[in-house]
C-alpha cells in the first residue's frame, strides 16, 4: 500500500499517511467544499491498514477549526479505531493543540469521550 | 394440550399394546399404521416449531441490532451537532476579537483611525438621508514632543493613555473620540452644530487640563482643538482639512484653547 500525502492549503489540512510507520498526520484547518473528496482516501486507507497490516496504527492530529462535515469525517475514522481496539488491534491517537487556545482541548475533549484506546491530548507551549 | 410425560406415557402404552400381539385383533395393522403417522406428524410439528422460533429469534436480534444502529446514529448525530456548535461559538470569538483589534488602538484602548473614518461615512449618509448636521474636532496635546524627549517613550506613552481617558470622560455617550495618530485626537459629534460643538469641544479642554493639574502632573497637560461643521455634499477629506487648519490656528494663538473653522470671531479660552 503506497502512503498518502495530502498537502495543506488555506481550507484543508495537511494529511500524512506512512504505512511502514503505521502512523497517520492531520494538521491544520479542515473546511473542505467537498469533505467526501478529502476524507475518503483517508477512511480507505486506516481501513486497509487495519485490515491487512496487522501492525500498531498511530493517529496523530494537530487539528485548529473543523467544519460539520469534517467532524464526522473525523468521529467515523476514531469509530474504526475503536473498533479496531476491541478487536485487539494496537491503536491510538494523539491531538497537539496551541496551550494558547484551551478551546481546542476541550474540543478534543469531546472527541476522545466515547474511545476507549490511548487518546492522548496534549497542551504545546 | 398434554403434557410432554403424559404424551410420553401415551407412547409407551400404546407401544406396549402393539408388542403384546397375541389377541390377534383385525384392527391392529391399520392401528400400527396410524400410530406411525402419529409418529411423523409429531416430529414434523416439533420440527417446524424449532425452525419458527430460530426465525422469531432472528427477526428480533435483527430489530434490536436496528435499533442499537439507530440510536448510535442519533448519539453520533448529536455529538456532531455539539462540537459543531463549539467550534462555531470558538469562530464567532475569534471574530469578535480580530473586530477589536482592528477598530482599537492598542494603548488608549479608543476607537483608531479606520474605525471612525467608516463612522464619518454613516455619518455623511445619514446627513444626506435624514438632514441634520454633525460637527468634528481635532484634538493635539500641546507640547508632547517634549514629553517624550525629556522623559521618554514610556512617560509619553502614559501621558496619552491619560489623556484619552480625560477625553472618553468628558464627552457625551454618543460623540466618538478615535485616537487619529501620533498626539491627535479626532472627536466626532453627532447630530451637532458648530456653536454646541465648541461647548464640548471646551469642556473636553477644561477637563483634561483640571483633572492633570489634580494629579500634580508637571507641565500639566493642555489640548489645543481644531473644530468644524460637515458641510453638505463635501468630502471627509474637506471636512477634515478645515479641522485641521483650524487647530493649527489654535497652535498658532498660543495653545490651550479651541478655534472654530465655521466663525470669524476665534473663541478664546476663558
Amino acid at each position: 500500500m503506497t502512503n498518502l500525502n495530502i498537502t495543506e492549503t488555506s481550507s484543508t489540512p495537511a494529511i500524512e499517511a506512512d504505512w511502514q510507520a503505521g502512523v497517520i498526520r492531520m494538521k491544520g484547518d479542515s473546511y473542505p467544499e467537498n469533505s467526501f473528496e478529502l476524507f475518503q482516501p483517508v477512511v480507505d486507507w486506516v481501513s486497509q491498514f487495519l485490515r491487512e497490516a496487522k501492525r500498531p496504527l498511530r493517529l496523530e492530529l494537530d487539528l485548529l477549526y473543523l467544519n460539520t462535515s469534517s467532524i464526522r469525517a473525523l468521529m467515523d475514522i476514531l469509530d474504526m479505531f475503536e473498533e479496531a481496539h476491541r478487536k485487539g488491534t494496537e491503536v491510538s491517537a494523539v491531538w497537539r493543540y496551541d496551550a494558547a487556545n484551551e478551546r481546542v482541548g476541550q474540543l478534543a475533549e469531546e472527541f476522545k469521550e466515547d474511545c476507549t484506546f490511548a487518546f492522548d491530548i496534549t497542551a504545546k507551549a | 394440550m398434554s403434557s410432554r410425560s403424559e404424551e410420553t406415557e401415551f407412547d409407551e402404552r400404546i407401544e406396549a399394546l402393539l408388542r403384546a400381539a397375541e389377541h390377534g385383533n383385525p384392527l391392529l395393522p391399520a392401528f400400527e399404521e396410524l400410530f406411525d403417522r402419529y409418529r411423523a406428524q409429531q416430529r414434523l410439528l416439533d420440527r417446524l416449531t424449532r425452525i419458527s422460533d430460530h426465525f422469531q429469534q432472528a427477526e428480533r436480534d435483527r430489530g434490536l441490532n436496528y435499533v442499537d444502529r439507530y440510536q448510535r446514529k442519533v448519539r453520533q448525530i448529536e455529538k456532531i451537532v455539539r462540537i459543531s456548535d463549539r467550534y462555531q461559538s470558538m469562530l464567532r470569538e475569534l471574530n469578535d476579537r480580530l473586530h477589536l483589534i482592528s477598530t482599537r488602538d492598542e494603548l488608549t484602548g479608543l476607537p483608531n483611525r479606520r474605525y471612525l473614518l467608516e463612522r464619518l461615512d454613516t455619518e455623511i449618509s445619514q446627513v444626506a438621508r435624514n438632514g441634520g448636521t454633525f460637527s468634528v474636532g481635532l484634538a493635539d496635546i500641546d507640547h508632547f514632543k517634549a514629553v517624550n524627549d525629556t522623559r521618554g517613550h514610556a512617560a509619553g506613552d502614559a501621558v496619552l493613555a491619560h489623556t484619552a481617558r480625560c477625553i472618553q470622560e468628558s464627552i457625551r455617550d454618543y460623540d466618538v473620540c478615535a485616537r487619529w495618530g501620533g498626539e491627535e485626537f479626532l472627536i466626532l459629534f453627532p447630530q451637532c452644530g458648530v456653536a454646541d460643538a465648541l461647548r464640548l469641544a471646551e469642556r473636553v479642554r477644561h477637563v483634561v487640563e483640571d483633572q492633570t493639574r489634580a494629579l500634580g502632573l508637571s507641565p500639566v497637560i493642555t489640548l489645543s482643538i481644531g473644530i468644524t461643521e460637515f458641510r453638505p455634499s463635501e468630502t471627509v477629506d474637506a471636512m477634515l482639512r478645515r479641522a485641521d487648519e483650524a487647530l493649527y490656528r489654535a497652535k498658532e494663538s498660543g495653545r490651550n484653547c479651541t478655534v472654530s473653522a465655521d466663525q470669524a470671531d476665534r473663541p478664546r479660552a476663558p
